[in-house]
C-alpha cells in the first residue's frame, strides 16, 4: 500500500473535525474523497500534507509510518497538495511559479532560461498545455490550475492531493482536467481526488470514500456504485427531486438599458451594448464561460464599478452609478462571486459576517447603537435554518469549511427579503445537500414575486432553476431562451462563440 | 467557552512578547555582572513600590494610553497613522496658547482650550487623510513627515510669538498657565492629575464603540477587508476620515492634559524626548489595537520606564536596560508585522487567482 491513514482524529477544542478514520491510497489509483461541507475533508488533507498535526491516529508512506510536521516534510516523502484556493504570484510568470523554492541556479543566480526549458519539458511530459513566459494574471483559471498541479510534480510528487480542482473551472476545462489526472495516474502518479460533483467521481475515479460528520460512512469501489448511492452515504437521505410551480411573471424589476463598459487604459469594451430585464416572479439566468464579462455586469449592477454608458433601474428608482449603499437600499441583494475577496471578513466572527447586510437595520441598531441581544438570536437562527456548520458564532470567519461559508453569505443575502437577488456562483464549492437547499430559496423568492439573476459558469445549475437563459460571450449577450427551448447544446455552442440560429 | 479562548490565545502573543523581554533584560543584567533579582526588584519597587511611585507611573502613562488609543483607534480602520507625535504636539500647544490668552478661567476655560487642542491635532491628522483620499499619498509617509512640520512648528511658537521672555534663556516654553486653569491632582501630594481619568474614561468610551456601535462595525469591518466592506456599502472615505479625525484628537487630547495637568505649560521638547507617542504606538501594536489591551499596555511600558529610573538611582545598573527589553518588544511586533505582510502579499495574489 503506497499510503495509510490510520484511525486518524482531529479535535478542535471539543469540536471533532475528524473522528477514526481509515483511509489508503494504491500505486496509481485515482481516490476520490466526497462528503458534505465541513465533513472534514480538507482537515484530513491538511494533515496528511503536514499544516496541521493529528489529535491522534498514524501516517504510513509506503510501509513506514511518518510523522508529518510541516509541508517539506509531505514533499520530501513525495505528497503533494493543490489547495481549495490557489496560492499563486500574480506577478510572476508561470515558470517562476512553478520552480518557486527549487529554483534552477546559474552560480548563486535565477537560471531563467532553463527553468522555463524544465517546466515545458515536464508540461509536455504529463501533457498539459501552458506557455512558460506567461504571467499569472494574465492566465485563464483553467492554466492555473494546471500550474498548481505542475508546481506540485515539479517538486518531485508521486502522491497528489487536489482539493475541489473543479470549483472554479468552466466545464471545457473539467474535461480537460480529467483528462489530465488520468494521463497522470497512467504515468505513475496517485490521486486524491476532493469534490462535490459526483459524475467527475464516476467518470476518472477508482474508489471512493465518503465522509460525514467527521467519520466514514463508505469506501467503494467506483464501478460498484452510483451516484444515488453516494449521495444518500453523504448527505444521509435520499435528495427530493425539484418541484417548479408557475408562477404569473409581473411588473419589470431590474431593467438595464444600452449598458456599456469600457476599459480605461486600452479602450476596451467590456461590456456591450447589455439590454435585458428582470422581471418579479422570475429567475434570470446568464451562462458563459466565466470571463466573458460577468463580472464586470455584476460589478456594474452592484455599484462596484462605474458606467460609462446606458442606464440601471431596480424596481423603478435609476441606479445608474449610484453608491454600493444606496443600490442595496433600493432592494439589492448580492452573492458574490468570490467569496473571500467580497463576500466576507476572514478574520471576523461568523456573527459580524451575518450583519454586513443588517447593521444598519432598525431592528438591530438605535441611534447607531446595537443590540446585540438581537444580533446574537439572530445569528443564531440563520446558522440553525441554513445548517451552517461552526463550533460557534464567535469563530472567525476563516475556520469555516470553504461550502459552510458559501452557506453563510447565501444565507445572509438571501434573508433580507429584498425585490432582487443577484446571486453569482451561489453554490460554489457548496455539497449536493446544501445545493439543493440554496435552489429551494432561490425558487422561493421567485414564487414570492422577487425578481433573480442567476449568473453562474454551472450550465446543469442554469438549466435546473433558470426560467429564461441569456447568453454572454466577450461582454454581449450573445442569445436568449426561455425555459421550454433552451437546451444544453444550444447554450454550449453559443458559449463557445459559435453562432445561434433562429428557429 | 471558545470566546475564552479565543481571546485567551490573542492575550497570549503580547504576554510571550513582555515574558521574553523580560529574560532579555535578565541576560544583560547577567552580563553587566548585576543580579537579576535585586535589579528586577528595584525596578518594581521605582513603578509600584510605593503610592508615589506608584502615582508618578500612571502620570507618565497618560499620554502614552492617550496616543497609544489614537493609534490603536485608526489602524483597526486599516489606517496607519504615524503621526501621534506631531498631533501629541500640536494639541498641547494649542491648549497651553489658548488657555492663556482666554480672557476667563475655571472650567469652561479648561474645556475649550482642551478642545481646541484636540480639534488642531484631529484636523492635522484628518489632513494626512484628505491628501491620501484626494492625491493618493501613502499614510505612513504622510503622517510620518507631518510629524516634523508639527514638532518643529510648535517649538517655534514657543521661541517667538508665545515665548515666555519672563525666564531669560533656557528651553523656549510658553507662559505659564493660571492656577485656575490648572487639572487638579487626584491626590494630595503626588503628579497624578485629572488626566488620568480622561484616559481611563476615553479607554472605555473608544472600547465601546468599537464593539457596540454601528460606526464602530463600520471600522471593524473596513480595517478587516476593505472590499467586503465595500461590498457591504461601507462608505470608505467617510469612515477612514472620521477616524482619522478621531486618532488625532485623542492624541491631542493627551497632549493638552499634560499641559494642564503636568507641566503647566509648553516646553519644547517635553513631550518629544520621554517618546510618549512612539512608546503610545507600541503599546497599540502590542495589544493587537484592543482599547482595553493598549490603556494596560500603555501602563505596563510606562511602569519599564520610572521603574528603570528606579533601578538606575539603586543599583550600578544604567536606565538603558528598559530600552534593551523595549527594543525585544519591537522585534516582536515587528516579527508578527513582516509575517502578516507576507500573508497580506499571498491574499493579493489570491486576489488574482480565484479562490473557490
Ligand atoms: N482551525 C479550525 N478551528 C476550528 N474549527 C475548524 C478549524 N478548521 C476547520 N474547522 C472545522 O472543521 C470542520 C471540517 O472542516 P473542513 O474544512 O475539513 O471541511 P470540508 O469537508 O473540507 O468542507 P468543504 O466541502 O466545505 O470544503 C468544519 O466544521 C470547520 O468549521
Ligand atoms: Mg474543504
Amino acid at each position: 500500500m503506497l499510503l495509510e491513514l490510520t484511525g486518524i482524529t482531529k479535535k478542535y477544542g471539543d469540536f471533532f473535525a475528524n473522528k477514526k478514520i481509515d483511509f489508503s491510497l494504491e500505486e496509481n489509483e485515482i481516490h476520490a474523497i466526497v462528503g458534505e461541507n465541513g465533513a472534514g475533508k480538507t482537515t484530513l488533507m491538511r494533515m496528511l500534507y503536514g499544516m496541521e498535526t493529528p489529535t491522534e491516529g498514524s501516517i504510513s508512506v509506503r510501509g513506514i509510518k511518518h510523522k508529518i510536521n510541516n509541508p517539506n516534510e509531505a514533499i520530501k516523502l513525495g505528497i503533494g497538495m493543490v489547495h481549495q484556493h490557489f496560492m499563486l504570484f500574480p506577478s510572476f510568470t508561470i515558470a517562476e511559479n512553478i520552480v518557486f523554492h527549487h529554483e534552477p541556479k546559474k552560480g548563486i543566480l535565477y537560471n531563467r532560461k532553463k527553468a522555463e526549458e524544465e517546466v515545458a519539458i515536464l508540461a509536455k511530459k504529463y501533457g498539459m498545455n501552458i506557455d512558460p513566459s506567461q504571467l499569472i494574471s494574465d492566465a485563464p483559471v483553467g492554466v492555473q490550475q494546471r500550474v498548481e498541479i505542475l508546481k506540485v510534480l515539479y517538486q518531485g510528487a508521486d502522491i497528489i492531493i487536489l482539493d475541489e480542482p473543479t470549483a472554479v473551472l468552466t466545464p471545457l476545462e473539467v474535461k480537460d482536467l480529467l483528462i489530465s489526472l488520468r494521463n497522470l495516474s497512467k504515468q505513475g502518479k496517485s490521486i486524491i481526488l476532493i469534490t462535490h460533483k459526483l459524475n467527475e467521481v464516476m467518470q476518472v475515479t477508482d474508489r471512493v470514500t465518503v465522509l460525514r460528520d467527521g467519520q466514514v460512512t463508505g469506501s467503494l469501489k467506483t464501478k460498484e456504485t452510483d451516484t444515488g448511492h453516494l449521495s444518500k452515504l453523504m448527505v444521509g437521505r435520499e435528495l427530493a427531486k425539484k418541484e417548479k410551480t408557475e408562477v404569473k411573471v409581473g411588473a419589470s424589476i431590474l431593467s438595464i438599458e444600452h449598458l456599456n463598459i469600457i476599459e480605461n487604459s486600452s479602450k476596451k469594451k467590456l461590456l456591450e451594448d447589455i439590454n435585458f430585464q428582470v422581471k418579479a416572479g422570475e429567475i434570470v439566468g446568464i451562462a458563459g464561460v466565466s470571463g466573458n464579462g460577468q463580472s464586470e455586469l455584476i460589478a456594474a449592477i452592484t455599484g462596484l464599478l462605474q458606467v460609462n454608458e446606458g442606464s440601471i433601474h431596480l424596481a423603478d428608482i435609476d441606479i445608474t452609478n449610484l453608491s454600493v449603499r444606496q443600490i442595496r437600499e433600493a432592494g439589492l441583494a448580492h452573492i458574490p462571486e468570490d467569496r473571500y475577496l467580497w463576500g466576507s471578513a476572514k478574520t471576523a466572527s461568523v456573527e459580524d459576517n451575518l450583519m454586513m447586510t443588517e447593521y444598519r437595520k432598525k431592528a438591530f441598531q438605535k441611534n447607531g447603537i446595537l443590540h446585540t441581544n438581537v444580533i446574537r438570536k439572530f445569528a443564531k437562527e440563520t446558522i440553525n435554518k441554513f445548517s451552517i456548520k461552526t463550533t460557534s458564532q464567535e469563530e472567525s470567519a476563516q475556520n469555516l469549511s470553504g461550502g459552510n461559508l458559501q452557506k453563510l453569505i447565501a444565507a445572509r443575502e438571501i434573508q433580507q427579503n429584498t425585490p432582487f437577488l443577484l446571486a453569482a456562483e451561489p453554490t460554489r464549492g457548496v455539497d449536493i445537500g446544501a445545493m439543493e437547499f440554496i435552489h429551494e430559496q432561490l425558487l422561493m423568492k421567485r414564487n414570492n414575486g422577487d425578481g433573480v439573476l442567476l449568473i453562474s459558469s454551472e450550465l446543469s445549475e442554469i438549466l435546473s432553476i433558470a426560467d429564461r437563459v441569456l447568453v454572454m460571450f466577450e461582454g454581449k449577450i450573445v442569445g436568449e431562451f426561455t425555459q421550454a427551448d433552451v437546451s444544453d447544446e444550444k447554450i454550449s455552442l453559443l458559449m463557445a462563440g459559435g453562432k445561434h440560429e433562429q428557429g | 467557552m471558545n470566546k475564552v479562548k479565543n481571546s485567551a490565545s490573542k492575550m497570549m502573543q503580547p504576554l510571550l512578547a513582555i515574558v521574553v523581554g523580560l529574560i532579555v533584560g535578565a541576560i544583560a543584567m547577567v552580563l553587566a555582572g548585576e543580579s537579576v533579582l535585586n535589579t528586577y526588584h528595584e525596578m518594581w519597587k521605582g513603578a509600584f513600590g510605593n503610592f508615589y511611585f506608584f502615582t508618578s507611573t500612571l502620570e507618565r502613562s497618560i499620554p502614552i494610553i492617550l496616543a497609544g488609543l489614537g493609534v490603536a483607534f485608526a489602524f483597526r480602520a486599516g489606517f496607519f497613522n504615524l503621526g501621534a507625535e506631531g498631533q501629541l504636539v500640536l494639541g498641547a500647544v494649542t491648549t497651553a496658547i489658548v488657555v492663556v490668552y482666554l480672557p476667563f478661567t475655571g472650567v469652561i476655560a479648561i474645556i475649550i482650550a482642551i478642545f481646541s487642542g484636540m480639534v488642531i491635532a484631529g484636523l492635522w491628522s484628518f489632513f494626512a487623510g484628505w491628501m491620501e483620499q484626494r492625491f493618493q499619498i501613502n499614510l505612513l509617509i504622510s503622517t510620518l513627515l507631518l510629524n516634523y512640520i508639527a514638532v518643529l512648528f510648535a517649538g517655534y511658537l514657543v521661541s517667538e510669538p508665545f515665548r515666555d521672555t519672563s525666564s531669560a534663556g533656557g528651553v523656549p516654553q510658553s507662559v505659564m498657565i493660571n492656577d485656575a486653569v490648572k487639572l487638579p491632582a487626584l491626590f494630595e501630594g503626588t503628579n497624578l492629575h485629572m488626566g488620568f481619568i480622561f484616559a481611563v474614561v476615553a479607554t472605555i468610551i473608544l472600547a465601546f464603540i468599537i464593539k457596540r456601535t454601528t460606526f464602530g462595525y463600520e471600522v471593524r469591518m473596513l480595517g478587516q477587508n476593505r472590499f467586503f466592506a465595500q461590498y457591504g456599502g461601507i462608505n470608505r472615505k467617510k469612515v477612514m476620515f472620521t477616524s482619522m479625525l478621531i486618532s488625532g484628537m485623542l492624541a491631542g487630547l493627551g497632549g493638552g492634559v499634560e499641559v494642564l495637568g503636568m507641566h503647566y505649560r509648553f516646553i519644547e521638547g517635553a513631550l518629544t524626548t520621554p517618546q510618549f507617542a512612539w512608546t503610545g504606538l507600541m503599546a497599540a501594536l502590542l495589544a493587537n489595537s484592543n482599547p482595553i489591551g493598549t490603556a494596560v499596555m500603555a501602563i505596563f511600558l510606562a511602569a519599564l520606564d520610572t521603574g528603570s529610573l528606579g533601578v538606575e538611582r539603586n543599583t550600578d545598573v544604567p536606565n538603558a536596560i528598559s530600552d534593551i527589553i523595549q527594543a525585544v518588544l519591537i522585534i516582536f511586533i515587528s516579527a508578527r508585522f513582516t509575517f502578516t505582510f507576507l500573508k497580506l502579499k499571498k491574499k493579493e495574489g489570491k486576489k488574482h487567482g480565484k479562490s473557490i
